[in-house]
């Protein structure tokens, strides 16, 4: 019995922990302005309002920006796994020197704030006449995951034992074969957890999106968010309902694939 | 001979066609919800009835001058060609004329001091770079002194004339009123844009100047940090609250219209907040007045406002003038000032019988903002913002002492203000 | 050409390699090979817009003579780094013990994993400039609710927390923690499930104490997720930038300016391209030797 109270405590614990802010933004969202700055601060909305959602979809295309984010998340997602894949599978199994040396440049990448590149990436769009497309954030959003999905993809090759793969290249197939229909299956719960993390990163990165992609028709969900404020006023109900807005499909996606990441993690994804 | 005039007559209808539909595309940069680009809309699609030629697309984003600043910025460094109009910060000219991101348009609007006079006198300086017009001017606005008028008249206090009697008389009501959370002067200490006349203001009212006519920093120490000890002064009495370098706009603003605070130092916008929203508990009790002064000096006010101007990478730059010439009429300005209470920029339009039935407290404005003064114009604008708002911020937090905090000011200053 | 094309049906490993790290090495070259090289090439001139549209003139070294005497790059240097060593470690500490509490069995009760491992996650989902917003409302002074509960206790003055420069630097150490330690718990997490059991109940059997297990097995073999996860966090750590920037903007004064706040602040806002340049190049060059030596401590203890 104190067990399951100790664990009970335990996981609520976690729970507050992850959850709070959330929790808080949520509470937020119901409430009017006037409520914020009354003096001491509720917790509890007075009177809760559903007004700020419906305002948040009505002041900008909260939908339109949804969409966006969606699209750029998941093709860079898929971009950065197939690349990741082929980059990983050469590392692990190939027999070239320097392979160390590949991976380190890889990760290196990665060492440089974004915010520093943020001009010359701009200045490289404009050139390829990119700006305002898809492409512009899906390229740069691919070689910000390339890194970290390399690295546990790199893992989960390497402790995939390498006969499975001989036997299928005995039975006839090329090592390309062999890596699609073994290894990536194999790999499945590293590609998954690889996924989700790219798939996150892309789904919040605020500063390339706000420079590139800067037309309201394609602009993502931060930077959307962002625009609700005014030189003179800062609705933080509507910003609010605006988060819950961009929280819940990630939420929704972790919780459906927690099982699967950490699973992934488990299997041996970063042994380095 | 018939063959070669039905020929002609054909060359020059095919002429005529491919001439009207010789479309030209301007793309609009108007800022953000605060620029009003539903008003700008309507201008622009009366501009295009006028001129068929032309199709207008809006561009909107950057939420705050800050954001803005930061895209124009990416784009214009890397010489974007995209857009062709910009509406930006009244203090913005300068420095963007100076990397070279703006078209002077003198060759439109004809030599600057000319363009400029039926405008209002603070934008002969900040719109004209080395007699090149940098932009003309879209909009105004100017920091207020807002009251509680309910206040006022019910404690018997008239209206203060000097930063001394505004304390006297916020200590009063305070006193009388008895509530503890009711503030007797709201200003903005957060290191925001704002804080840059946060700290000119009782500079200004001792009627110092901060830079001559060519950009030269013209810095009285003294006076500087009398007038940031003026305002620590007033937090340690009770009139301005402790973590005053916390506040920003929006915050002044809803804690006003909560009914929390006496007098307030707020842009123009905010009157229409007071009077109109739905959650506002002091419609009908608000009053407007100019600034204080300190004794010996006089009223000053910080200038806001926006301005149009013209890409120096743009593709259709006659175009994109004749729209700027459009957009900074007297017809406009009368028409932003009716429609948005958004103020004007000819000193004309303030009386202007359309206007005054609108907007009626346009009338008393027009005082506080043809004495309005600009914030200091330099092409390192950026800089000078920066090091104005963030120290100011630092002496308002107690973090440095005024002494510490202007010299560090002038220290900094003193490389880029040459 | 029949040659080739027998190549390239059945490559030679060096060829292979060649063809399946194309792809990740033409990226990284587009995205980060060419704005490193002219970021590089810029910070050899003096480079500012807004003295006369961008008329660049070559001053050598004399950016980096600037940078080692710059005031201001040492304070945002030195913010970086006590950044880096606060909030790693406690990242760690943190994340460990979130770890540790995930890991009781839940499923043995009959509880559900779900609601558990979404906690985990969620922190790190959340947007860095946004949590850095919602933190900034939580510490403030009026409204936050971080007063609120310390009022509750009984506390008189309520403290400025991002008004004093100690009081904010804490605040902002804290959000980092929050934000990073889900992530770092996650990865504990699966390195705590790989552990097997029989090592833990051989220990038992030997009479090794819950705090000895802890230390002797538990902490080693975790070890290899430990370490992955701290390059990273290091890493990112150096680059901090959203939080402090959008909870305290560097304020008060430049008291949690760090150094990537500095170089944004320097080529956007000042438009000084050359000097930002030579300092993203020094911070380069910084984050370089710390994982250098992250590198060479694994690789000497491998």
């Amino acid at each position: 019995m104190k067990t399951r109270l100790l664990v009970l405590l335990a996981a609520g614990i976690v729970v507050a922990n992850g959850f709070f802010p959330a929790a808080w933004i949520l509470l937020t969202s119901l409430k009017t302005e006037a409520e914020l700055v009354s003096k001491p601060i509720t917790y509890w909305p007075a009177n809760a309002t559903l007004g700020n959602y419906v305002q948040a979809f009505t002041d900008q295309p909260l939908l339109r920006y949804l969409g966006n984010s969606a699209v750029v998340a998941a093709v860079s997602t898929v971009v950065s796994l197939v690349v990741a894949a082929l980059a990983a599978y050469a590392i692990a199994r190939l027999n070239l020197r320097r392979r160390q040396l590949i991976l380190t440049c890889i990760v290196a990448s990665s060492m440089f704030p974004l915010v520093t590149l943020l001009v010359p990436i701009f200045e490289t769009m404009r050139t390829l006449g990119l700006l305002n497309t898809y492409t512009a954030l899906v390229l740069p959003y691919t070689v910000l995951n390339l890194p970290v999905c390399t690295l546990v993809l790199v893992g989960f090759f390497q402790s995939i034992p390498k006969d499975l793969e001989n036997a299928a290249m005995i039975d006839g197939c090329t090592r390309l074969g062999a890596l699609v229909r073994v290894v990536v299956p194999l790999a499945a719960p590293g590609v998954f957890t690889a996924g989700i993390l790219a798939f996150v990163n892309a789904w919040d990165e605020f500063l390339l999106a706000l420079s590139l992609n800067a037309s309201a028709s394609m602009r993502t969900l931060p930077v959307g968010i962002t625009l609700y404020q005014g030189e003179f006023t800062f609705p933080w109900p509507i910003i609010s309902a605006a988060l819950i807005v961009a929280i819940v499909p990630i939420a929704v996606l972790i919780a459906l694939f927690q099982e699967r990441v950490v699973g992934g993690l488990t299997q041996g994804g970063l042994k380095g | 001979m018939k063959n070669l005039f039905t020929a002609a007559l054909a060359a020059f209808a095919l002429v005529l066609a491919t001439g009207a539909d010789a479309q030209t595309k301007l793309r609009v940069f108007s800022g953000g919800q605060q620029q009003r680009p539903d008003l700008m809309k309507r201008l622009f699609d009366e501009y295009t009835k006028r001129n068929p030629g032309v199709t207008i697309e809006i561009e909107t984003g950057g939420a705050t001058s800050e954001l803005q600043r930061q895209y124009l910025s990416t784009i214009l460094n890397a010489k974007d060609p995209a857009i062709d109009l910009y509406l930006i910060d009244i203090v913005n000219p300068a420095q963007y004329y100076g990397a070279g991101w703006l078209e002077p348009l003198n060759a439109w609007m004809g030599d600057a001091a000319t363009a400029m006079k039926p405008y209002l006198p603070v934008y002969a300086t900040s719109n004209v770079v080395e007699g090149k017009i940098a932009a003309m001017p879209a909009f105004a606005d100017a920091m207020f002194m807002y009251y509680r008028r309910d206040l006022l008249d019910k404690h018997k206090v008239a209206e203060p004339k000097t930063w001394d009697e505004l304390v006297a008389a916020a200590k009063k009501i305070q006193q009388a009123e008895g509530n503890p959370n009711l503030q007797g002067l709201s200003i903005q200490g957060a290191p925001i844009e704002g804080a840059v006349c946060t700290f000119l203001l009782p500079y200004w009212s001792q009627g110092k100047e901060f830079n001559d006519a060519a950009g030269r920093m013209t810095l009285d120490k003294g006076a500087a940090a009398a007038g940031l000890r003026q305002w620590l002064a007033m937090v340690d009495a009770g009139v301005i609250k402790k973590n005053v370098a916390e506040v920003k706009t929006p915050d002044t603003v809803n804690e006003f219209k909560a009914g929390q605070v006496i007098f307030a130092i707020n842009w123009g916008f905010a009157w229409d907040r007071f009077k109109d929203d739905a959650d506002s508990q002091v419609k009908g009790k608000v009053g407007v007045m100019p600034l204080p002064a300190m004794p010996g000096g006089r009223s000053a006010t910080c200038i806001g406002g926006w301005q149009w101007a013209v890409s120096a990478f743009s593709k259709n730059k006659p175009e994109a003038a004749r729209l700027v010439r459009y957009l900074t009429s007297p017809e406009a300005s009368k028409f932003l000032a009716a429609e948005g209470s958004l103020l004007p920029t000819y000193p004309g339009v303030y009386t202007d019988a359309d206007v005054v039935k609108a907007v009626p407290w346009f009338k008393d404005a027009a005082n506080v903002v043809v004495a309005g003064k600009n914030r200091p114009m330099s092409r390192d604008y950026g800089q000078v913002s920066d090091i104005i708002r963030t120290t100011t911020s630092a002496v308002l937090a107690r973090t440095k002492t005024p002494d510490e905090g202007v010299a560090e000011i002038e220290n900094r200053l003193r490389r880029v203000m040459r | 050409m029949a040659a080739l094309i027998d190549r390239l049906r059945d490559p030679s490993e060096k060829t292979l390699g060649l063809l399946l790290l194309a792809p990740a090495f033409l990226l990284l070259a587009l995205i980060v090979v060419y704005p490193i090289g002219k970021l590089v090439f810029n910070s050899f001139f003096d480079l500012r817009l807004s003295g006369g549209g961008g008329a660049a003139r070559f001053v050598g070294l004399e950016n980096y003579a600037l940078v080692l005497t710059d005031k201001d790059f040492w304070h945002a240097t030195k913010n970086t780094v006590l950044i880096t060593l606060i909030t790693v470690p406690g990242a760690l500490v943190v994340g460990l013990g979130l770890a540790l509490l995930a890991n009781l069995p839940f499923k043995k009760m009959g509880l559900p994993m779900w609601p558990v491992r979404l906690a985990l996650l969620l922190p790190w989902a959340l947007p860095l400039a946004f949590a850095g917003l919602i933190f900034a409302w939580f510490f403030h002074t009026e409204y936050g609710v971080v007063n609120d509960v310390a009022r509750r206790f009984g506390a008189d003055e309520p403290t400025m927390w991002l008004l004093r420069p100690g009081w904010a630097f804490a605040a902002i150490c804290i959000t980092i923690i929050w934000k990073t330690s889900s992530f770092m718990a996650l990865i504990l997490l699966a390195g705590l499930q790989m552990i097997p059991r029989s090592l833990y109940e051989a220990a038992e059997v030997d009479g090794a104490s819950r705090w000895q297990q802890f230390w002797q097995i538990t902490i080693p073999m975790l070890m290899p997720s430990i370490v992955v996860a701290l390059i990273f966090r290091t890493i990112t750590a150096l680059q901090t930038f959203d939080i402090p920037y959008t909870m305290t903007k560097g304020g008060p004064g430049n008291a949690t300016e760090t150094l990537a706040m500095l170089i944004h602040k320097t080529t956007i806002e000042y438009l000084d391209v050359g000097y930002g340049s030579t300092m993203a190049v020094c911070m380069f060059v910084l984050s370089l030797a710390v994982t250098a030596l992250y590198l060479k401590r694994i690789g000497q203890q491998a």
